[in-house]
């Protein structure tokens, strides 16, 4: 062996190698075996060299570590050890039940996330309200996590168990049923048959009982005046979608009356213009501006005090030919009245009125409102029958009666009973008398004289202070219940959460009290009450093949029982009419009291999002005020702000005043529900209490009442800039910029395409973005907006909008996403009114996203325009340049901007969305189209394995309109509806000429008036 | 007058100070002690400063919130300040560079001085962006810097044209003023009898020691500085003036604005430099350096941008109509008649009638006139971008949005505080340097340069 050839061989990895295999010479030249380096190409390798690249490694580490310093630890996240076999996280649960924020009961679903109730929407399969919500109901979710709410039974001030609590009060009630006193029960309407079961059971029990139900506002006048000519007190639904012709008299069915979320469908559903041309006409005659008077094709203005003269003269005109043979006294009595009495500058618009109801003779319908006074309705029942509109009354749907309200002499004489020490036990069952009841009563004074007093509430409130135990109850969504408000339609409630605080369902409260022992009571008593009431009035009427557990469940699922229940139609009375004569109408002023739009008779004044909510006519938010006619206001030399003092019967009240373009000149029109004086921080001292002029139940309007000014102001916060009518500088600023497109049906039969007449071909200098997937597109008909906010509320609900309060909204700082702008034309005495939902219109040339400086608002492939809150800086400079003001600025921390922290505690956090950003202050935010909602149904999408559709995404706005105006979708795809609406003729842009592109389509209103003009 | 002889270049320095005289006169302030006058002034200027750090503090605890601005109005005192400040910071640079290249000599009386100023106001105006921003703490995000998020900055947004301008300007203002220093520095080092002054001096003058290489270098340097800053003179304020005609509200998207900036600016800054060397010039005992001509010639610049100003003013109206858009007529309609008329006439009067005072010369030779004259373009000046910035976002496109402004006192400590902060700086400068360049003012002196005239 040479040496050379030793060396060589020291080490050998392999007897090939030892042998001098060629192919391990060859391997060993290639550092790499063959194929390992075929990718490697120094050529493609980054230019980048290893030292530079090491040096931006390093700065992006530092950076990445400087970034994170300000985490901070806000808590611990614990999983589920063991998970509930309902809950998925990150996936919401649906649950059926049932809305009880008034007296409606429309079926709603609970979406709640890991056990916590986040949104309540409508519920589709209700036959009532299809899957819609208003604004009350959407947002008392925020009512669950108040932290002002009552946590544990009062025996005054001092919190108590409540088993002791129970004890006390059966022992007070066994003593009063032993002395012969009376035990009084108030309540507000009752519409659930369980309950009424329970007040029942609890009269049976404690015979002594009486029980007093009332409500500040809803139909007991139209029932009373139903009972009188039809001898029942179960009125019929309207079919309003059969309706050619309709006259409100001052009824506000799309705003507040009535089921408005279920007339508003009805009702929008003949506003139709995009597929076909089918379009009722509204008449409204009122005294005050309401959100059905904007939506009017004629407004007539009359004082409410006139409304049955004017009923009744209109009756006068239409009685030639009328199949209906009147008494000789109703015929007298119409034959006084006359028309021309209330032309003052509207004869045109009467002659069409009454030409419109005899040319539409049992396709019409009139319709009063629930503020007007007994005779009106008796009078628009007489003029519906002359017309032969009863055809459109629909029996398989009347009202139920459940509890008949309380006549003004019962509680009278229940308030003469208390003051006598007749009454020893008083029962509060989630009401608050004190605040509501008419002032003539002097119930606060009553109270006193009574022995014990009860009030079962969810919060402090002006009764509560007053009694010897506040109970606390459970919340809607805490709570079991069922509703029978409609003929057929049987609604379950169920609760989503457990109780939160130390509460008690108050059926369950008066079970134990029934049961005469504070041992009774569990946690399901009521629950097994009311599965065994549903098993003998309900699974037993509905003949079902499933047994009763498996009915239960399923009608618990979905929430509605449906069943036959078809009233027989009474016929006409004309009795009522004997007696009545047509008043001395006194030239004064009248003041007409209506029910606020959001916070209801004042149930919800501790809501923030309502509160917020601007006022559909006036936008003013957090304040109610005096509205009074242009000419009035000149007449007394009032402005907007201005404080009035207005005295009806020896009462008297300093408000604001806000003039209101449209209301009648001798109308003063109050709105209910504010200047709630114990409740929490935020609806305290909000607004002025006009119920002080409340001298009887149900009385509303008030006539020859005085009204002067006084000094001093009070500041009303509008989100909108209050711009005079009649100042030429900014007249119809709308119209001529084109914000607000109007038609007429007319015209546009005659000439289609009267918008699109000139084509303006809009060319970009720069390159545009390609959409080659889903681009999404929404759509709004202004035909059908009545401009309710259900949009407004869920769009906060959904997105976690912070409440701003009442300074941050003066200083136009409110943060909603969606607002619904309100435009006058015509003349401040009878203005047109053009409503306008707007929200981020996603322009493809969007001018917010050039403009920022650091990119955080940029273009999605699929059209949205987005933002990134975690990058932006805060310059608002998209927001000075967005051409719709459509962006919202967090001007400070709006979760803990209250100085009692509103917003900061754990419990009000509660209702955030998950799936939704809490934004943080300096950002700026806006409608994101609901991107979580189209995130989530892209991963359904690709979970199944199919298309996305932009029929999958449903965004909150879209889901709450109760008038179907909205319709999100792909534009991309030729099929959709969005597609179809963006190429009609109907359709246009918003400042169209900026060719900023936007992506949200408005459908231009056509008024069904009988002209080619809107004016 | 008629005796004037037009053929001979009359001296910018009256009489004919000796070299030492001028150095003596130049470095008194630095040698002697502040006097009362000096600490009641900077006392004065602190107390205002000290508005403003307060008025930022509650700023960046609290929120934006704090400020008068909602929603139509997003910008309102912040970039009103910044931008005036901005205009402010204008002059110093055209007295410096732009008059340099045309060889004006009697801009080294105030040279110095202007250029000064430049650098305190654009360090007063470079505080608005910053702080006018949300979140403050992430101002950084306006930078470019490569990042893990592979995030960039956007480069169409005039807000970060703004950022490379203003920077850019105030790094090659800073150079331009540092290096025309350093001879005085060498002057300073070679008087100083202290020893941590000629330590002080001896660095900053760079080694300087007056040769002849070292002048060759140094004109040479300037020169070419001065080629390099007069295009920035021109194109910050013209970046600034993109803010906003960059975007598309009426009032705002206007071509005129560039060039309208531009002379605002300049019209500002001057009035701005004639104000305080008319303080300085008493002061010091400079009135023969800066003379009366000086400031003669200074108002006259005003007369002219004003007039500019005035003229643009005019355009806008005209193209606003002759445009035919509704919303541009309107947006200037209501500047005019609107809720903010009161501050369109008041730049107005101060702007474009004020100024025309000084067609008449005993006006413009008038000190007392001379100074109310220019405060009022400063305040008009103001009322100008509060003007452009304010009314024109109060009422854009939709009537809906529309809402008035209105400010908040912290508004107020924030304005009055600049102030404060400009004047803070301004008052440690004529104690800390000389105020006026000691090596040019010698090379003009009557007879400083060898003529013929000389040897006749």
């Amino acid at each position: 062996m040479s040496s050379s050839e030793y060396n060589k061989k020291i080490f050998w990895k392999s007897l090939k190698e030892y042998h001098d295999d060629p192919a391990v010479f060859e391997a060993k030249a290639n550092e790499f075996k063959e194929g390992v380096t075929d990718d490697f190409n120094p050529s493609q390798l980054n230019s980048l060299s290893r030292r530079k690249f090491l040096a931006a490694l390093t700065a992006s580490a530092a950076f990445a570590a400087t970034a994170c310093t300000d985490y901070r630890d806000k808590g611990e996240i614990i999983p589920y050890n063991n998970r509930p076999e309902e809950i998925l996280a990150g996936r919401a649960n649906l649950y059926a039940s049932t809305c009880t924020s008034c007296s409606q009961a429309c079926g709603i679903l609970v979406k709640t996330r890991e056990g916590r109730p986040i949104k309540i929407d409508g519920n589709p399969e209700h036959p009532t309200n299809k899957g819609k919500i208003c604004t009350k109901g959407q947002a008392s979710i925020l009512n669950l996590y108040d932290p002002e709410r009552m946590t544990d039974p009062q025996n005054g001030n001092i919190a108590v168990s409540w088993a002791s609590a129970d004890s006390d009060i059966i022992s007070a009630l066994n003593d009063s049923l032993a002395n012969g006193k009376q035990v009084a029960l108030f309540t507000n309407a009752v519409v659930s048959p369980s309950t009424k079961k329970v007040l029942d059971d609890f009269k049976a029990k404690y015979t002594n009982t009486k029980i007093y139900s009332y409500s500040v506002f809803g139909d007991d006048t139209r029932r009373a005046a139903w009972l009188e000519t039809y001898g029942t007190t179960e009125y019929p639904s309207i079919k309003w979608e059969e309706a050619n012709v309709i006259l409100a008299v001052d009824a506000d069915f799309l705003g507040t009356e009535g089921n408005f979320i279920e007339n508003t469908r009805k009702f929008t559903s003949r506003r139709e213009v995009v597929n076909k041309i089918d379009v009722n006409r509204l008449y409204v005659a009122e005294g005050r501006m309401s959100a059905t008077g904007m939506m009017s094709d004629y407004r007539i203005r009359i004082s409410p005090s006139a409304q049955f003269e004017f009923v009744l003269a209109l009756a006068n005109e239409v009685l030639e030919n009328s199949s209906v043979t009147l008494n000789a006294e109703v015929k007298n009595l119409i034959a006084q009245t006359s028309l021309t009495k209330f032309a003052g500058g509207q004869s045109k618009k009467l002659s069409h009125l009454v030409k419109d109801l005899i040319a539409n003779k049992g396709k019409s319908i009139v319709y009063a409102g629930d503020t007007l006074s007994k005779e009106v309705h008796l009078a628009v029942n007489l003029l519906n029958e002359i017309l032969g509109n009863t055809a459109l009354y629909d029996y398989s749907k009347v009202s139920k009666s459940l509890q008949p309200s309380s006549s003004n002499e019962e509680l009278h004489s229940v308030a003469d009973a208390m003051n006598n020490g007749n009454v020893d036990t008083i029962i509060h069952f989630d009401c608050n008398p004190v605040f509501d009841l008419a002032k003539s009563f002097d119930y606060a004074k009553a109270l006193k004289k009574v022995k014990t007093v009860i009030t079962l509430t969810e919060a402090e409130n002006e009764t509560s202070v007053l009694s010897t135990y506040s109970l606390p109850i459970n919340h809607s969504l805490e709570s079991w219940g069922d509703a029978h408000v409609k003929a057929g339609v049987y609604s379950l409630q169920q609760p989503v959460i457990s109780p939160i605080f130390k509460t008690r369902q108050k059926e369950a409260v008066l079970l134990t009290w029934i049961s005469g022992s504070s041992s009774v009571y569990n946690d399901s008593i009521y629950h097994k009450y009311l599965i065994d009431n549903f098993n003998s009035s309900i699974y037993s009427k509905k003949n079902s093949l499933a047994d009763q557990k498996t009915f239960w469940y399923s009608a618990l699922h979905d929430g509605v029982v449906e069943f036959n229940e078809t009233a027989v139609q009474n016929s006409f009375s004309q009795v009522s009419f004997v007696g009545l004569s047509l008043p001395e109408r006194a030239a004064g002023n009248t003041l007409h009291l209506t029910e606020s739009y959001f916070i209801g008779d004042g149930k919800f004044a501790n809501n923030g999002w309502l509160q917020e909510t601007p006022h559909p006519v006036s936008k003013i938010t957090w304040d109610n005020y005096a509205s009074i006619s242009p000419s009035f206001a000149k007449q007394l030399n009032l402005e907007m702000n201005d404080l009035v003092e207005i005295s009806v019967n020896g009462k008297q009240l300093t408000i604001p005043v806000l003039v209101q373009p449209g209301v009648q000149d001798t109308t003063i029109n109050i709105e209910l529900g504010y200047g709630r004086k114990i409740i929490g921080d935020v609806g305290k001292d909000v607004g002025f209490d006009a119920n002080i002029f409340v001298s009887l139940l149900g009385k509303l309007v008030y006539e020859n009442i005085s009204i002067k000014k006084v000094n001093g102001t009070h500041r009303l916060t509008s989100t909108q800039e209050h711009h005079s009518l009649d100042d030429t500088f900014v007249k119809d600023f709308h119209r001529i910029r084109k914000i607000v497109q109007e038609g007429t049906v007319e015209k546009y039969k005659n000439e289609p395409n009267f918008l699109s007449k000139e084509v303006k071909k809009h060319i970009s200098i720069t390159r545009e973005h390609e959409y080659t997937g889903t681009k999404w597109a929404m759509s709004i008909d202004l035909n059908k907006c009545t401009s309710c906010a259900a949009c407004v509320v869920s769009c906060n609900v959904e997105n976690n909008i912070p409440v701003v309060g009442k300074d941050q909204t003066a200083n136009g700082r409110e943060m909603q996403w969606m607002r619904i702008d309100r435009y006058y034309s015509g003349t401040p005495d009878d203005p047109i009114t053009s409503n306008q939902p707007m929200l981020c219109q996603h322009c493809d040339n969007a001018p917010c996203e050039n403009v920022c400086p650091v990119n955080a608002t940029n273009h999605s492939p699929d059209g949205l325009n987005q933002m990134a809150y975690n990058r932006c800086v805060g310059t608002r400079y998209c927001s000075n340049n967005c051409p719709y003001k459509v962006r919202r600025y967090n001007f400070y921390n709006f979760r803990d901007h209250f100085a009692d922290a509103y917003y900061e505690n754990n419990l009000t956090a509660m209702v955030h969305n998950p799936e939704v950003t809490v934004r943080s202050r300096g950002v700026m935010e806006k409608c994101t189209f609901c991107v979580q909602k189209i995130m989530e149904a892209r991963s359904d999408a690709i979970r199944d394995g199919r298309e996305l559709k932009g029929t999958d995404v449903i965004t909150a706005c879209q889901q709450a309109c109760p008038a179907n105006a909205i319709v999100f979708g792909d534009v991309n795809d030729e099929e959709s509806d969005i597609a179809k609406i963006r190429n009609h003729k109907l359709a246009y842009h918003v400042l169209e000429e900026l060719n900023v592109k936007p992506n949200v389509t408005y459908i231009a209103k056509l008024r069904n008036t009988h002209s080619e003009e809107v004016i | 007058m008629s005796s004037a002889d037009y053929t001979q270049e009359l001296s910018v320095i009256e009489g004919k100070p000796g070299f030492r005289e001028l150095d003596d006169l130049f470095t008194k302030p630095l040698d002697e002690k502040p006097n009362k006058k000096f600490y009641i002034a900077l006392s004065i200027s602190g107390s205002l400063m000290s508005l403003l750090l307060f008025g930022f503090a509650l700023t960046i605890y609290y929120g934006i919130g704090v400020w008068g601005n909602n929603n139509p109005v997003g910008w309102a005192f912040d970039i009103v300040n910044f931008v005036f400040w901005v205009g402010i910071g204008h002059a110093g640079t055209l007295i410096s560079a732009i008059l340099f290249l045309f060889r004006q000599k009697w801009r080294t009386g105030i040279a110095r001085f202007a250029e000064g100023m430049t650098i305190f106001a654009v360090m007063t105006a470079g505080l608005f962006p910053l702080l006018h921003v949300g979140r403050p703490w992430l101002a950084g995000y306006l930078f470019p810097y490569p990042n893990q998020h592979s995030m960039w900055v956007n480069f169409t947004s005039p807000l970060l044209w703004d950022v490379f301008a203003v920077s850019t300007y105030f790094t090659v203002s800073l150079i331009f003023w540092y290096v025309g220093l350093i001879p005085d520095f060498a002057t300073l080092r070679e008087r100083t009898t202290s020893k941590i002054k000629h330590v002080i001096y001896s660095v900053f003058s760079l080694g300087w020691r007056f040769s002849n290489r070292h002048w060759q270098h140094y004109e040479m340097v300037y020169l070419i500085l001065a080629g390099f800053a007069t295009p920035l003179v021109l194109s910050v304020h013209t970046i600034v003036s993109f803010d906003f005609a960059v975007s598309i509200i009426p009032g705002w998207h206007t071509t005129i604005f560039p060039p309208y900036f531009v002379a605002g600016a300049v019209f500002s800054g001057f009035a701005m430099v004639q104000n305080v060397l008319i303080f300085v010039r008493k002061i010091f005992n400079y009135e023969h350096i800066i003379t009366l001509d000086t400031l003669d010639k200074m108002n006259k610049i005003m007369m002219v941008t004003g007039s500019m100003v005035g003229y643009a003013y005019a355009m806008e109206f005209f193209i606003a109509w002759y445009s035919g858009v509704q919303a541009e007529s309107f947006a200037f309609l209501n500047r005019a008649l609107g809720p903010y008329a009161w501050a369109y006439w008041i730049m107005v009067a101060c702007n474009v009638i004020t100024p025309q005072l000084f067609w008449f010369k005993k006006v413009r030779r008038s000190i007392p006139i001379m100074f109310v004259v220019a405060v009022f373009v400063n305040v008009g000046m103001w009322f100008e971008r509060f003007v452009i910035i304010v009314t024109s976002l109060s009422r854009d496109y939709l009537p809906s949005s529309w809402a008035y402004y209105t400010p908040t006192l912290v508004d107020g400590m924030i304005l009055l505080g600049s102030f404060g902060f400009f004047f803070t700086w301004i008052l440690l400068f004529t104690k800390g340097l000389p105020v006026v360049s000691i090596a040019e003012v010698k090379a003009v002196v009557d007879g400083a340069q060898p003529s013929h005239k000389a040897h006749k």
